[in-house]
């Protein structure tokens, strides 16, 4: 202690008391021998933990580094292309198999230096856009590792663009792969196919049986469900953010960018232009650009500069004309601005055409036609012009506005809504598929994973509809009109607890309806048994009963196997008093609207502006947007959906609650079929006049209150408000006719 | 103590640099296990020197020979482009003329040019035309070429059964079941293979009776020779599809003569011998089985529109065939695709009326948008009388009404003066002609109508009421006064009724709403035989609207409640006061020539009426929007 107090008063004596060369020495060295312990250290345990926890254990290598392979100058070449080849002839969907996430696995050869026989590299290693491509395969659901697991093999060998490529030693390259087989299931990316003098539309590297994902196919060398039409990467999109614009008046109407152009189409569009005067812009490329301006981002027109690809959003219409090649980048570019793109390259196969609709999001005008092209393009939307300039009042003008006005002809031209939707496809096309090379590598592998899973392939609206018509929009399961044959009949579900008494009568009064085919009760209480068979009423139909596991209300809406019809009857083991005129006219009502909820009781929604919030009416109003389904008939797939497709938490909110599952089930089917409900009748309650509630207004309160609770809880889950409002309710054709009650179908009708 | 401490000192020295040597050597691998995790992906890697990497077409310089102009087509190939010539087409309409068959005219040349006689597009002349059609003889010469065929240029080869002939220069090929090697995607047409007795017109609806499947049905029937089916097992789930199952490829029972099973799904194969081995290889019971309710709900609706849309009759595949290539000729105005797909289909929803879906009326719900919230009421005067001017006061009240139109008839001329309204009135003369009820005329503003007659007396709550109704159906006719239509088992005909009866499946039109759309499918897509028959017995043009929309909606009208004291209101045309008259003969005759037209009957009955949701209750008046509905 003492000790130690002397060594702390003395420390700072230590160094002085040495000589002062060797104390300068000694702290220079210690220093550096901690620093190099610190930094060997941080090395070995630090960079490893940053690794593993970044990238998943991918190992970082130099490009450099990778192995060397060298070809033999009589290695085999595989053969030329095969042009009869389609998915049943030359790919082995065996290799798939069956697959229960319905997604091919995908395998990519891992990356090799391919020399010839004195040594010469063959191509350069990767480009960085294949590169990009392999690594978004690799990080994609489709990517395997397992060869022996793989489908469809990517090989690492850069076809991206022919120009640079030796040909036969390429060919080679494939030939040699260890899973190649004649290329079969092997996928080939390249954009820029062909050289000159003729440039070929398609890849001239023999690939035999492989798939090719190429851009700038002509029907000629285009196999039909078996090579993919893939776009030309354009570079620009990474470099150049263009932000979206609203479609509607642009500056030019149509406009020519590309600077390779043939000089008889250049002569055509220049005719064009001084036709059109300022309305038609063609642009080409600057002569007299000072030093250091990237010439490709700039584009002039005599001596005007633009920027480039900014320009194209100045325009509705842009020219994509082949160059040497069918395939152009520009087109990418175009989509980007939103500019509507005009192509201009006959039997050329447009990038995805096998999914998308590029009729929507293009022209394609004839090369023959080119000097017709400002027509074809003012035709586009003129048809009946009074009629367009009659919607021009309507609503959608918020959305698309359609009247632009051409500076240089100081007319109001119109433009058709497919206009407005043309724009917007156009850019969406390029948002989804077109603006990164991941975007094209994952859509190709799914275009590929649609053939061989077709029946899990993705639909048409999904590849081509924007996100904000997949929105709005509303696809009713039961789309086709259909009028089910009356003798179908229905089943009538009642869910009950204990009250047998009253559920004995209900199923007796029930089994009158003469289109009743069978009566299913579903007992939910699970603390007593049902009564014995022989206590049951003997009725003319089949009767079910089914016993459920929990006491839930959502068991009255499960999809139990023994619904055999189409039609659903839910009700509740107390209503009593229903007429069977009524519940058959209820039913006939449903086929004639079988996507409906059809009920009798019906009740509203409101806004409440007070309070800010919806409100649940059971006034008797001029409106409906619900039927309580303690009675009401319906479609059994709503039994499914509501069991498996209730969004959110809804279903078991509704268990916990026991309330609103009625709610539930009109938010629902409005949900999915964006129809309102049918009220039947003039009944406005289930309650018989003599019995009435004790303490029933206070109780009518908190019912009230929950009930506008679900409404809210419901629209905030659905995220909108799907009820419908209507004015209208379904009585049977004569009903309070001055007609003779004996010739009237449903005499009794029922009363309030 | 010095010597202590720079003993201490050099230790210290002497252990860092051994670490630090050690260090160096042997590199310490406790923090991460060497190499990746086994059976981790690995990926591809991540290279160190990526950013270096040059961009794909970086050594592309720009081409800077000159690009090629378009090639003549290669001889074997031919694209809609290339190899048709739509300058021919005056106004980009197509018109098809028929050169008489080469050869003897068969059975099958024949149901081809009744076909398209009916056709819009059917030109009387060649020199009108812009396609010629051309229809083979069944032996391998196809018979001697029309004349003007011009190396085939702008004809069409058409073919019911697979084409004797398989190429003929530039003309487009459309056959049934056409071989891939020759087939020219986007220039020729695949035609259905269908039976000999194919209707020619009409044809049955698809038999599909419910939109989902029966529970118990087969999942899966396969097609076997003479007619014969095998289903599976509806318990197929008994057998897992592993090395056991071998020998039972889950197929069993026969049913020989039988003529579809009651399964969900069907397979024809095209070698039956390999039936069972296929479906063992692809686990296609497992891979159907799985399939989600939903899917399979959709699919059998789709296959049901198809097929009535455009399979039941010899007409429908002949006019889709015109239909496609009219939309090849149209390019950016063809038909948009949601149109070929989704009720009622191609056939019947014209481009020509709009290429904006939400003008019709029936892609609201696709679309997300709603029916327009005003009508334009088009009035009917054949004897310019009293009632139109209170007529057009009531109207002109409804808070819906847009415009006012009259349609001027009447020999005698038009009144100078029109009452104050508080919308626009506009006369149009007619032609008189009673198809003129129905014309597209360019000054209806609106989407929805309000077809009238002179004569109609209908009150401010009824036209209100009637068109908040028209908005929940806007495909549908929503009309006051109905007919129904029955089979007359004595004269062997059908027939129609306008008693007051359980059902109805008509609305008269002296006072209905109904979509715009319907003017135009009217004048453009009805045969001009019928509607030259509705201008020579008026009472005609009633039925062929109603007949019309049920063929496109095949669904029911809309009836909503109609006052008391109109009663007495009377069908078209029909004289004076008094009840409701039979329909005269003549109208009968004229309801089965319709029928006969069409080829089936499309009504379809309802026994429903759409009334305020107050309708004649015992609640306070005060509580009720339509009142004067009530009044007796």
């Amino acid at each position: 202690m003492c000790a130690s107090v002397k060594y702390n008063i003395r420390g700072p004596a230590l160094i002085p008391r040495m000589k002062t060369k060797h104390r300068f020495y000694y702290v220079t060295l210690f220093s550096i021998v901690l620093l190099g312990l610190i930094a060997t250290g941080v090395f070995q345990f630090w960079p490893h933990s940053i690794e593993s926890s970044g990238d998943g254990g991918v190992e970082k290598r130099s490009i450099k580094e990778v192995p060397v392979v060298r070809l033999p100058a009589a290695s085999p070449i595989p053969e030329r292309g095969d042009l009869s080849c389609r998915m049943h002839t030359c790919f082995d969907v065996y290799r798939c198999g069956f697959n229960p996430k319905n997604k091919i696995k995908v395998y990519i050869y891992p990356l090799k230096k391919y020399v010839d026989d004195a040594g010469v590299p063959v191509s350069s290693t990767i480009s960085r856009e294949y590169n990009e491509l392999l690594a978004a395969i690799s990080d994609s659901d489709y990517y395997t590792d397992d060869i022996s697991r793989a489908c469809l093999f990517v090989p690492s060998i850069d076809v991206l663009n022919q120009s640079p490529l030796r040909i036969k030693e390429t060919a080679q390259a494939l030939a040699q792969l260890s899973r190649w087989d004649r290329g079969t299931n092997h996928l080939l990316f390249n954009m820029l196919p062909g050289g000159p003098p003729d440039y070929n539309t398609a890849l001239d590297v023999p690939r035999d049986r492989a798939l090719l994902a190429g851009g700038g196919f002509s029907t000629w060398t285009y196999r039909q469900g078996y090579d993919v039409s893939i776009p030309v990467f354009s570079p620009l999109s990474t470099e150049v953010a263009l932000p979206e614009k609203a479609p509607g008046p642009r500056r030019y109407f149509l406009l020519s960018s590309q600077m390779a152009i043939h000089p008889e189409y250049r002569e055509d569009l220049e005719a064009l232009q001084a036709k059109h005067r300022e309305s038609v812009l063609v642009l080409d490329k600057c002569t007299n650009l000072s030093e250091g301006v990237l010439s490709v981002r700039k584009r002039c027109h005599q001596h005007q500069v633009f920027d480039y690809p900014q320009v194209l959003q100045e325009a509705t219409f842009c020219v994509v004309l082949r160059g040497a090649r069918l395939g152009q980048a520009v087109l990418s570019d175009v989509l980007q601005a939103g500019c509507v793109p005009v192509v201009i390259a006959d039997s050329y196969i447009l990038p995805f055409s096998e999914v998308l609709d590029w009729k929507r999001a293009s022209v394609v005008v004839p090369e023959e036609k080119m000097s017709d092209m400002y027509s074809i393009l003012q035709n586009i939307p003129q048809r009946q012009i009074e009629e367009m300039q009659r919607q021009l009042s309507l609503s959608e003008t918020l959305l698309f506005p359609q009247i632009c006005f051409s500076s240089n002809l100081q007319e109001k031209r119109t433009f058709d809504v497919a206009t407005g939707i043309i724009f917007g496809i156009a850019r969406w096309f390029w948002e989804a598929y077109f603006q990164s090379i991941k975007a094209i590598a994952l859509a190709t592998l799914q275009i590929i994973n649609d053939r061989i899973y077709p029946y899990a392939a993705i639909s048409y609206e999904e590849w081509n509809d924007p996100p904000t018509v997949k929105w709005t929009s509303v696809s009713n399961p039961l789309f086709l009109p259909l009028i089910p044959p009356q003798s179908q009949g229905f089943t009538a579900i009642v869910l009950t607890y204990d009250r047998v008494e009253s559920l004995f009568r209900v199923i007796t009064e029930v089994s009158k309806v003469p289109s009743l085919s069978k009566l299913l009760v579903v007992w939910n209480n699970q603390n007593k048994n049902p009564p014995e068979e022989s206590l049951w009423p003997k009725i003319r139909v089949p009767l079910k009963v089914v016993r459920t596991a929990e006491n839930k209300l959502s068991n009255r809406f499960f999809p139990y196997d023994e619904i055999e019809t189409e039609a659903v009857l839910a009700i509740d083991d107390d209503i009593i008093m229903l007429t069977s005129d009524e519940l058959q006219f209820g039913y006939e009502v449903w086929r004639e609207f079988p996507d409906r909820l059809v009920g009798y009781p019906g009740r509203l929604h409101l806004w409440d502006h007070e309070m800010n919030k919806w409100k649940y009416e059971s006034e008797w109003t001029n409106e409906v947007s619900m039927v309580l389904t303690g009675a009401a008939f319906y479609h059994k797939y709503f039994n499914y959906l509501y069991t498996y497709k209730m969004p959110g938490d809804i279903k078991n909110w509704v268990d916990a609650h026991m309330n609103c599952e009625d709610i539930a089930m009109n938010f629902l089917v409005a949900n999915v079929t964006g129809k309102a409900v049918i009220k039947v009748t003039p009944r406005k309650k289930f309650k018989c006049p003599e019995c009435t509630a004790i303490d029933g207004l206070s109780l009518d309160q908190t019912h009230m209150v929950e009930r506008s609770e679900c409404i809210n809880k419901f629209a905030s889950v659905f995220g909108t408000m799907p009820l419908k409002v209507v004015e209208h309710r379904a009585d049977p054709v004569l009903y309070k006719d001055d007609f003779p009650e004996k010739l009237k179908s449903f005499p009794n009708i029922g009363s309030l | 103590m010095p010597l202590w401490r720079r003993k201490s000192f050099w230790l210290a020295l002497s252990v860092s640099w051994l670490l630090l040597i050690l260090l160096g050597v042997f590199p310490l691998r406790l923090a991460v296990p060497p190499g990746p995790l086994p059976g981790c992906s690995q990926g591809w890697p991540r290279w160190l020197d990526a950013a270096f990497l040059q961009s794909f077409s970086q050594s592309e310089t720009l081409p800077k020979d000159a690009p090629q102009l378009s090639q003549a087509p290669r001889g074997s190939s031919c694209t809609w482009g290339a190899c048709f010539d739509t300058s021919k087409c005056k106004g980009n309409a197509l018109k098809i003329f028929a050169h008489s068959p080469a050869g003897t005219t068969t059975e099958a040349h024949r149901r081809i040019l009744d076909s398209l006689e009916g056709s819009r597009y059917y030109a009387l002349s060649p020199t009108e035309a812009c396609l010629h059609l051309f229809l083979p003889s069944q032996d391998h010469t196809c018979g001697p070429l029309p004349p003007y065929w011009n190396g085939g240029r702008n004809h069409l080869v058409l073919s019911l059964y697979p084409a004797p002939c398989t190429r003929l220069g530039q003309a487009m090929v459309a056959e049934a079941s056409p071989s891939l090697d020759i087939f020219r995607p986007g220039f020729d047409v695949a035609l259905p293979y269908l039976p000999e007795a194919h209707p020619l017109q009409g044809g049955a609806p698809g038999q599909l009776q419910q939109h989902s499947p029966q529970p118990g049905a087969t999942l899966l029937a396969v097609a076997e020779e003479k007619g014969r089916w095998r289903i599976t097992d509806t318990h197929a789930s008994t057998c897992p599809w592993g090395k056991h199952c071998e020998q039972d490829p889950g197929l069993h029972q026969t049913h020989p003569g039988e003529t579809l099973p009651n399964a969900t799904f069907c397979l024809i194969p095209g070698h039956r011998s390999a039936a069972s081995s296929l479906l063992q290889a692809l686990q296609v019971l497992t891979a159907l089985r799985d399939m989600l309710p939903s899917k399979i709900l959709s699919l059998r609706q789709q296959t049901q529109f198809l097929w009535t849309a455009y399979f039941s009759s010899v007409e429908k595949v002949i006019h889709t065939t015109l239909e496609i290539i009219q939309d090849r000729i149209w390019g950016t105005s063809a038909h948009p695709s949601l149109m070929w797909n989704s009720p009622p289909g191609a056939l019947l929803a014209l481009p020509t009326f709009s290429t904006s879906l939400k003008d019709f009326p029936f892609y609201h719900l696709q679309q997300g948008s709603s029916p327009e919230s005003s009508f334009s009421a088009l009035i009917w005067v054949g004897v310019s009388s009293e009632p139109l001017l209170k007529l057009i006061q009531v109207v002109a009240g409804s808070r819906y009404c847009a415009q006012i139109l009259i349609l001027w008839s009447s020999e005698k001329p038009p009144p100078d003066r029109w009452p104050e309204t508080t919308v626009p009135l506009t006369v149009i003369e007619g032609r008189r002609k009673a198809s003129d009820r129905f014309f597209p005329y360019g000054d209806i503003s609106t989407n929805v109508i309000l077809s009238l007659d002179a004569h109609s007396t209908l009150s401010t709550s009824e036209v209100d009421f009637a068109f908040v109704v028209w908005q929940s159906f806007p495909e549908r006719m929503v009309g006051f006064l109905t007919q129904n239509h029955f089979w007359d088992e004595a004269r062997g005909a059908w027939g129609y009724s306008t008693e007051m009866a359980n059902e109805f499946s008509m609305v008269l039109t002296t006072a209905v709403f109904y979509h715009r759309y319907y003017h135009t499918l009217f004048t453009h897509s009805l045969p001009k035989a019928l509607r030259t028959m509705a201008d020579d017995t008026p009472t005609c043009v009633d039925i062929l609207m109603n007949f019309l929309v049920a063929t496109v909606t095949k669904l029911p009208p809309i009836k909503v409640p109609y006052g008391r004291q109109h009663q007495e209101a009377v069908p078209l045309a029909a004289e004076g006061p008094g009840p409701v008259p039979e329909p005269q003969p003549l109208a009968q005759d004229c309801f089965s020539r319709v029928a006969a037209g069409f080829g089936h009957m499309p009504l379809v009955s309802s026994r429903v009426r759409l009334e305020p949701v107050l309708f004649k209750d015992p609640v306070s008046v005060q509580r009720k929007k339509y009142r004067s509905l009530e009044k007796p």
